[in-house]
Formats: C-alpha cells, sequence, structure tokens
C-alpha cells in the first residue's frame, strides 16, 4: 500500500515585519493577527505557456500538452521575506467563488485630457515624463514661477499649497473590447474600496478639487499613511466610471476602460507643512530642476492605490516642486 | 463576493510549547589554552579594575567576533574558617558570597542570609561556606541548562602542569533528584567520580562519588566549594568530598598550594588557577519556544485568481484560454494581517505552489515567541 500523499500540509516558519514588532514593542495589544493573505509577488504569468502564450518564439500553447503549461512558472525560484512591511505582499491572491471568469477588472490611470472627474472637476494633469507635479507654497503657485509658465502646458500641475484644481483619477474596470461598456460590469468584479498610501512626511490625500484632507486610517513605521475610501459612504471620492456621452460607447479620447466600467475614485493631493515651509527634505531626498528659467526643487515619490476587495495596485509618480 | 483576505476562526489558531536543546562544548584549550599570552592575562580574559571576577570569552574580547562565555569568582561566608581581615581580598570574597547566596539561596525565616547547601535539605546537613562561582553566559545557557546534563572535568594531580587525576563532575539523577527550594529556581546536585587513579574519593559515609557542588539551571550557575564540607578544612588526602589535596600546586610559582589560595590569593588569581585545571565542561542548554500555529485553510474556491499585474492581458486572464477552463494561481507568500490590515509577520514557499479550483490547501505558518 502507497503511503499518503501529504503535500497539503505545510509548515512555514513566518518572521515578524518591522510593523509587527513595532505594534508588539507597543505592548497595547495592536498586535493581533486576524487574518491572512497569499500572494504571488514573483510569479510572471506571461511564462504560462498555454494558447495565450506570447513569449519569445511563441507559437502557442506548449508541444508536450497542458501538464508542461506552467513548467517555467514552477521554476520560479522564492526571495526570502523582507521585514518591511510595505515591500511584500504586493499581489494578492483573489478568491471569486465561481470559475466561470475570463476577464478581471484592472486599473488604469485616466489621466486624458478631454477625461472629466466623476464629480466633474478638471481635467487631470501629468507631465510628458508621467509624473504628477504637485506645487509645495504659494510663491510656487505664484505667477512669476508656476502659474505664469507655460513650460509646462496649461496648468498641468497641482496646487498642493492652495485649493486644487484638479485630480488625480483611477478608472476601474473590464479593459477589454470584446465586451461592449453598455454591459454592466458584475457584482463581484466591481470594486467598492480603495486604499491609498503615500508618504505622510511628504504630502497628504485630499477631496478631489477641494482643500479638505481625508483622515489617514492608519501611519505605519515607515511614516507610509494607508487612507481607506469606501464607495457608498466617501461618495466625494469614490463613484462609477462616467460614460464620455450618452451613446456609452468606447472613447479612446476620454475614456481608459474600453469594456464594462467599474468604479472610479478621484483624489487631490497637498503638501506637508514640511515640504510647504522648508528646503530639507527636498535637499535630503530630491534635487532641483530647471523651467522656463526658474530653478525648482523636486522630491519624487509614489502614491500607491490598490483595490481593497480585488487586489490589483498601481503606483502613481508624483513630484512635489518648489521654487528655489 | 470578491476578497483578497481571509479571516482566521477560533480553530484556526493553535498554541505551542517546544524546548529546544543544543550541546554546548567549552574544551579546556579553549578556557586555558588556545590564545597567547602571559598565563592570567590571554586575549579571551578579561580580567577588571574591580577585581571581583574574571570573564572568559572565545576570542580575544577586544574583538567584535569574541562570546562571552562565562565568568568565575570566588567568595566565603563570614562563617568561613577562611575569613580573616588579612585574607587577600577578604571583604571582596564575603560579598561575592554573600550576594551569590542572596540570589540563589535567599533568607532564612530569621532574615539571614541562607548558606548554600551540600545536599540541598536546607533543615540540615553540611553547609558550603566557600566556593567557586562559575556563572554562565546567557548566550550559552539561554533559559536554563537541562537537567542531567552537566559534565566537567577538572585535572586535580597535585602537580600544576600534570595532566593527570582527572575527576568528571556531573550533576548525575538530577532529573529525578532536583531540589526546588531555591529563589533562584530548580538547582541540582553535583557529584564527582574519579576518572584516574591519581584520585579517588572515601568520604567518611563511604560514598565513591561524593557530593562536590550545585548547579542552578536557570540562573546557570556551578557553585563549587574549595574545601571539605564535612571538615569545613582542606585536607592532605582525605576522607574528603574537596576537588583538590591540601597539596595541590595551583600556581606555576612553586609554594602556591591549594591550601594557601583562599587565604592568600586574589580572586582573579584564583580563577586562573581553576582555569588552568579545567579539561573540559559540557551542557545542553534550553530553549523554550513558544509558537502560535496559524492554519491558513484555502479552500477549493479561495485564492485561485491573481492580482498580479502579469496575469492579465488587456483584462484578459493569461492562464485561461476559454471561459470553462479552470483559474489557476501560484503562491509564493503569506502575510499574516491586523484586522485593520497591516501586515504584522510573513512567510514565504521554498518554491511556487499551484492552486486551482480542484485542490485545497492547509499552510501551517508558525510564529515563534
Amino acid at each position: 500500500m502507497a503511503f499518503l500523499n501529504n503535500s497539503g500540509d505545510i509548515i512555514l516558519d513566518a518572521v515578524l515585519t518591522d510593523t509587527g514588532r513595532y505594534r508588539m514593542a507597543k505592548g497595547d495589544g495592536s498586535f493581533k493577527i486576524a487574518k491572512f493573505a497569499l500572494a504571488d509577488d514573483e510569479i510572471d504569468y506571461s511564462l504560462y505557456q498555454n494558447a495565450n502564450w506570447t513569449g519569445v518564439g511563441a507559437d502557442g500553447a506548449h508541444a508536450s500538452g497542458s501538464a508542461y503549461y506552467d513548467l517555467n512558472i514552477l521554476k520560479t525560484p522564492i526571495l526570502e521575506a523582507f521585514t518591511n512591511n510595505t515591500s511584500l505582499m504586493k499581489h494578492k491572491l483573489i478568491s471569486i467563488p465561481r470559475t466561470n471568469i475570463l476577464y478581471l477588472p484592472t486599473l488604469k490611470l485616466n489621466a486624458l485630457a478631454g477625461a472629466r472627474g466623476v464629480k466633474g472637476q478638471g481635467a487631470l494633469l501629468q507631465q510628458a515624463s508621467g509624473t504628477f507635479y504637485v506645487a509645495t507654497d504659494s510663491t510656487t503657485e505664484g505667477t512669476t514661477k508656476l502659474g505664469g509658465t507655460t513650460a509646462l502646458g496649461n496648468a498641468k500641475w497641482m496646487e498642493g499649497f492652495s485649493t486644487p484644481g484638479s485630480v488625480i483619477r483611477v478608472d476601474q474596470g473590464l479593459d477589454t473590447t470584446e465586451i461592449p461598456p453598455s454591459i454592466s460590469i458584475p457584482g463581484d468584479l466591481k470594486e467598492t474600496q480603495y486604499i491609498v498610501e503615500m508618504d505622510n512626511r511628504l504630502g497628504f490625500i485630499r477631496k478631489p478639487a477641494a482643500s479638505e484632507a481625508a483622515t489617514p486610517s492608519f501611519i505605519d513605521d515607515d511614516n507610509i499613511a494607508s487612507y481607506y475610501f469606501t464607495a457608498g459612504s466617501d461618495t466625494d471620492y469614490i463613484g462609477d466610471v462616467p460614460f464620455a456621452n450618452s451613446d456609452q460607447v468606447y472613447v479612446a479620447a476620454k475614456d481608459v476602460i474600453a469594456g464594462p466600467r467599474g468604479t472610479s475614485i478621484n483624489f487631490s493631493l497637498g503638501a506637508s507643512i514640511q515640504l510647504q515651509t522648508s528646503t530639507f527634505l527636498f535637499t535630503q531626498l530630491g534635487g532641483t530642476e530647471v523651467i522656463s528659467g526658474v530653478s525648482y526643487y523636486v522630491l519624487d515619490t509614489i502614491v500607491r492605490v490598490t483595490a481593497a476587495t480585488l487586489g490589483r495596485s498601481m503606483t502613481i509618480p508624483v513630484r512635489f516642486i518648489k521654487a528655489v | 463576493m470578491a476578497s483578497t483576505f481571509k479571516t482566521f476562526l477560533n480553530n484556526d489558531v493553535a498554541q505551542t510549547k517546544t524546548l529546544l536543546h543544543e550541546a554546548i562544548p567549552i574544551t579546556g584549550t579553549l578556557v586555558s589554552g588556545t590564545y597567547a599570552g602571559t598565563y592570567g592575562s590571554e586575549g579571551h580574559i578579561k580580567n577588571y579594575s574591580h577585581a571581583m571576577f574574571q570573564s572568559v570569552y572565545d576570542y580575544p574580547h577586544a574583538s567584535s567576533s569574541a562570546n562571552h562565555i562565562f565568568d568565575i569568582t570566588f567568595g566565603y561566608s563570614s562563617a568561613s574558617q577562611f575569613q580573616n581581615a588579612t585574607s587577600s581580598q577578604n571583604t571582596e570574597k564575603m560579598q561575592i558570597y554573600n550576594q551569590m547566596a542572596q540570589v540563589l539561596m535567599g533568607f532564612k525565616t530569621d532574615g539571614n542570609l541562607r548558606a548554600f547547601d551540600e545536599d540541598g535539605n536546607l533543615s540540615g546537613g553540611n553547609k558550603i561556606y566557600d566556593a567557586y562561582f562559575i556563572n554562565f553566559s546567557r548566550l550559552l545557557v539561554k533559559d536554563e541548562i537541562k537537567k542531567g546534563s552537566f559534565s566537567m572535568t577538572l585535572l586535580s594531580d597535585n602537580a600544576y602542569e600534570a595532566a593527570a587525576g582527572a575527576i568528571k563532575i556531573e550533576d548525575t539523577n538530577a532529573n529525578n533528584e532536583y531540589k526546588v527550594n531555591s529563589p533562584a529556581g530548580e538547582y541540582g546536585i553535583l557529584y564527582a567520580n574519579a576518572l584516574t587513579s591519581g584520585r579517588s574519593f572515601t568520604t567518611p559515609d563511604g560514598l565513591s562519588n561524593p557530593p562536590i557542588g550545585l548547579i542552578f539551571y536557570q540562573a546557570g550557575v556551578v557553585v563549587l566549594p574549595m574545601a571539605d564540607t564535612t571538615n569545613y578544612s582542606i585536607t592532605p588526602d582525605g576522607p574528603s568530598n574537596q576537588i583538590f589535596t591540601s597539596n595541590a600546586e595551583m600556581n606555576s610559582t612553586p609554594g602556591d598550594e591549594y591550601s594557601e589560595l583562599i587565604t592568600g590569593s586574589t580572586i582573579q588569581l584564583m580563577a586562573d588557577s581553576l582555569r588552568h585545571r579545567i579539561d573540559n565542561i559540557t551542557f545542553n542548554n534550553t530553549t523554550e519556544l513558544n509558537s502560535s500555529i496559524y492554519f491558513c485553510r484555502a479552500n477549493h474556491n479561495d485564492f485561485n485568481y491573481s492580482s498580479n499585474p502579469t496575469y492579465l492581458t488587456g483584462s484578459k486572464i493569461m492562464v485561461k484560454e476559454k471561459l470553462t477552463d479552470q483559474p489557476v494561481s501560484y503562491i509564493t507568500s503569506i502575510g499574516l494581517y491586523s484586522a485593520d490590515n497591516e501586515l504584522l509577520a510573513v512567510a514565504k514557499l521554498s518554491e511556487p505552489l499551484k492552486k486551482t479550483p480542484s485542490t485545497e490547501l492547509t499552510l501551517r505558518v508558525r510564529l515563534d515567541y
């Protein structure tokens, strides 16, 4: 009689993250493990050699059959655990009870000039470099600086000091031309909660095109602030992705989601007091840039947007800018 | 409803306690002969200006690579016959004894210090009024010394340089006979065995392997009496339960004999003398490992899709060719989260683990404290 296959039961040693140690050291009961998630950060699914395969020398499915489709994936070497809580578990596995799904929603930054914010704000701003510019003080916003130059295009920067006139917008939905956008996205694929993370030393999240700051849910030991926004509750931030017109068709100049639309999250950014009043972080972490003959301090960072229930995430590059 | 987290239920978390043991061999060459230098001031020996004890390292102690192994010191009680105002470091020796007795034996009901007891029976029997104390480093002892594992071989021949007269000091049968009447935890009785024909033990009560010291397991301290605890003196040849005879030369200088050591030598010189006689020390340490085991159960309909950017082309799932194909995902990491979604601990698999709707997995994640 053969041995039982015991490969379904695996023991793994876990390491505490820096946040885990921090909470344990606080001793206030905040170290309490309540749930788990699985992730596949190292996996490159483009190595899956079925008929969809488009790799080098791609000629469709593996000649030896479906048992060989994931041969290269299973050979992937796995890195040891990092202890920085923000450096891993980037790509979580998703639980969806049904298996008859061929398309999953994606997140896309909608920075098209023709697009309008969900709440009717002005056009999104983005530089050719793919970075959002955020002014950090009134001088920088003034007419002798960014406000008076056309070098960045028409108002292609965001006010981080005064009330911003524009928003960063991320759309969610099925980006495929095989399903018309007029078809409603299934309820289990429509995102209802977003997590926005950014370096709390540099800036904060604000209501779209408003000065009101959002309240972070928590700030971790690395000064990363996490903001949670929920559809239905945070209606200023989250709404359904609007159609460019009443025909409910895809308009390339305004839409980034070609198929059925989910929700859209919109927010603006504010500069931290430290960036507003000091050049310390600019000189320590950033550099300088000359725009139309005017020198500016610049500091690059990222804002990370994660769909909380469907797991997908994207990072948005942001450049804080301050007149020298 | 889609989700990326799964909440632990009550039966998904278990607590376990495991005792880990490591064998700790300390060779005599490490203690007394490996590193160059004048005996007593070798690189791995650290002496202090306060002269209360001597530290032994496994490498020259000025190096960051050095590990502290143990400290040696000596003390006697005010009740000891050796206590005398003219004795070398008389005050310090009494101070050491009182400190060790206070910590390891505590106080009697009348408030006086309780002396170390030869057999652990505090109501009577022989007391230990003078002793070497070997304090092992926490690095080696960890949570405690494993009972019944301690062994120390000393060369007790009268000649200073002779590698002879080996006696073995062990906590024989300590697993069944350890004492619990100390405020510093459990302790056992050390017994001596003559390993060579050069020494033999014949005590008044006829024991050939007499009690010759104490070992405190949690404190990591060995107490080795200098004098015969039966007669409270150092005698030439016995009947004796003392480690060395009174004629044993304890220094390369002729005349520095065991009988003169207690009163005439500093603690540092006494430590040097004992180190020179140590042939080897071995014991097993114990680490008490408390673990929480989290049973991460991935049911057939859990975690079959991925949010990995490479999982989709546009929005189409790469691993499915048609609607009816089974979704596939590959697990490489497990994250343990707080209720507010903060990542508190993480475990990694050694290789990708395939997950499909036709498989169920239980990943046991152990978190040690």
